[in-house]
């Protein structure tokens, strides 16, 4: 196996087996799902459909930007901050092995909150519809591959910060962020309930490119990751 | 080929001079103590040996070769033990052998039962499936070394491995360096202040203060090159050894002076053996035996670290 795997399976099995993260993932996507889905009911008719791809439009990808984030912090900070990195830069591993396995070992559960956002947002819509509803081949694209792709770069981003930062600076950033994220979802909030749009396949065509782009220019900046720069911000 | 080369190394940090000039090397198959006080850049030569650290200057060359971040060949033939064990608190500790052996690359075929050997050696075959946040600061460490040897390396690179070692295991792990010196070849860099250590397992030494080297040499030659004559004086009483012990002092004849009831052990200053005893005698102390002595490591360490410390003053 490439041993970018063996640090991604690692990664992965750690959070799905720590009870308390995945909880605390899981609860946010039922919270989420139960607060945004009974919004069709406050819309007409002919809007209900667009509302509710809107909704699954927004919420999948920032619950899922939410969850990486929550996940971030114990596979690059806690490592960082324990000391155990150094002896993983020792390993046959490149840096960049490290760190894009660790992007990987993140992105795939906090992208199977996400799409257990998607999957409760729907099923409690279709409780309040009249009609059935399921999400329209452009917000499928984007679930399937917009909010994937988001959130790995918004994992490698954090990775990339938290290796690249000194203790005190990541936990302002991860503060930051934390409360970046709480605007985010509020700014959304506002947008989505009062009143959609239309989500086109340009539109997702274009947040995927965005998200391609971003993730070349995160896996570009990993080159000014340095191991001496990591070893000597560890304390 | 040395397993190790260090050749004008030096470091610094935003212009503090770290180390300076650090030059030594560590044959294949030998075991090499790196001693030093707290803060003396131990750790940061250590770093730069195992490519976390470049050096403001000069190279240090393990197999040969530099260890920069591409060569990952030469990183799978190193073992580490650092100051952290590289365990994962979460893992039990035959899952943070396995994750390790995977790294390396060690066969699937040998994964099993080297894992099963390194546990039976950290004593923790019964407790193998038990998260390692649950263990000793002890069995961690002992963990921890058996994770530096899960792909049997060629170099062996140990930062204090017997801290927080009750003495029966810092004595398995003394054997156990031995062992793998003598048995299968290996060399072991040992970073550490533990001088009875560095005395039962290792075959040359360096002293590291304030950066520099002060010596480098087998333990043997550490000792004979402290060129101050060291005396057992024996006394026919302890009256005598405490009139001896303060009559050497105030004359500023001997330092590191220790009284053992009737035993003075000094270290001469610049007066010959015979001229001390014509002191004792003529002050009418009865000298039962004069003995020289071998300073021990150290006796050399502590002269080196405090001689350099009056200096630094």
């Amino acid at each position: 196996m490439n041993k970018l795997f063996i640090v991604a399976v690692k990664e992965m099995n750690g959070i799905i087996r720590t009870r308390s993260q995945m909880l605390v993932g899981i609860f946010f996507a039922l919270w989420f799902s139960v607060m945004t889905a009974p919004v069709i009911t406050t819309v007409e008719e002919s809007l209900v459909f667009d509302q509710f791809n809107n909704l699954l439009l927004y919420f999948v990808l920032m619950l899922g930007i939410f969850t990486a984030y929550l996940f971030s912090g114990k596979v690059f900070f806690d490592e960082k901050r324990e000391g155990i990195i150094e002896t993983l830069l020792c390993t046959p591993l490149s840096l960049r092995q490290i760190w894009a396995g660790k992007v990987l070992g993140v992105t795939i559960p906090a992208y199977l909150i996400a799409l257990l956002a998607a999957a409760l947002i729907t099923v409690i819509a279709n409780i309040f519809a009249a009609s059935i509803l399921l999400p329209s081949p452009a917000v499928f694209l984007h679930i399937f591959l917009v909010v994937p792709a988001f959130i790995a770069v918004a994992v490698g981003l954090l990775g990339f910060g938290h290796l690249l930062l000194g203790m005190r600076e990541n936990q302002i950033l991860n503060i930051s962020i934390f409360v970046a994220i709480f605007l985010a979802f509020s700014l959304a909030n506002n947008n989505v309930i009062s009143g959609g749009y239309a989500v086109s396949g340009v539109m997702v065509g274009g947040m995927l490119i965005v998200a391609v782009l971003l993730l070349a220019l995160i896996s570009y900046l990993t080159r000014y990751l340095s191991k001496e720069r990591i070893v000597t911000t560890i304390s | 080929m040395n397993a190790v080369e260090i050749q004008g190394m030096a470091k610094s940090f935003n212009g503090t001079a770290v180390l300076d000039e650090i030059n030594f090397k560590v044959r294949k198959g030998e075991i090499f103590g790196y001693l030093g006080p707290n803060g003396s850049g131990k750790t940061t030569t250590m770093r730069i040996m195992l490519g976390l650290l470049k050096p403001t200057s000069g190279k240090a060359l393990i197999n040969g070769k530099e260890p920069d971040d591409s060569n990952s060949d030469l990183r799978s033939r190193i073992g580490v033990l650092l100051e952290n064990n590289g365990l994962y608190e979460r893992l039990s500790a035959y899952q943070n052998l396995l994750y390790y052996a995977r790294l390396y690359g060690v066969p699937e075929s040998d994964r099993v039962e080297k894992i099963e050997r390194l546990l039976e050696f950290a004593g923790l075959s019964d407790r193998r499936n038990e998260k390692t946040g649950r263990f000793s600061t002890g069995m961690k460490r002992k963990l921890g070394l058996a994770r530096a040897m899960i792909h049997d390396p060629e170099i062996l690179f140990l930062d204090e491995p017997t801290s927080g070692l009750d003495p029966e295991s810092r004595i398995v792990v003394r054997d156990l360096i031995l062992r793998l010196s003598e048995d299968e070849g290996m060399t072991v860099f040992l970073n550490t202040h533990d001088l009875s250590e560095v005395e039962k397992v290792c075959s040359n030494a360096a002293i590291l203060e304030g950066g520099r080297i002060r010596a480098c040499d087998t333990i043997v030659g550490l000792r004979k090159s402290h060129d101050k004559p060291v005396l057992e004086i024996t006394l026919v009483d302890t009256g005598y050894a405490e009139r001896t012990l303060d009559l050497l002092t105030s004359q500023d004849c001997a330092y590191d002076c220790e009284r053992d009831d009737r035993r003075v052990t000094v270290t001469l200053n610049d007066e010959s053996p015979s001229t001390v005893l014509a002191m004792l005698v003529t002050n009418g102390i009865a000298v039962e035996e004069v003995k020289n002595a071998t300073k021990s490591l150290e006796a050399v360490y502590l002269d080196i670290v405090r001689r350099r410390g009056t200096t630094n003053e």
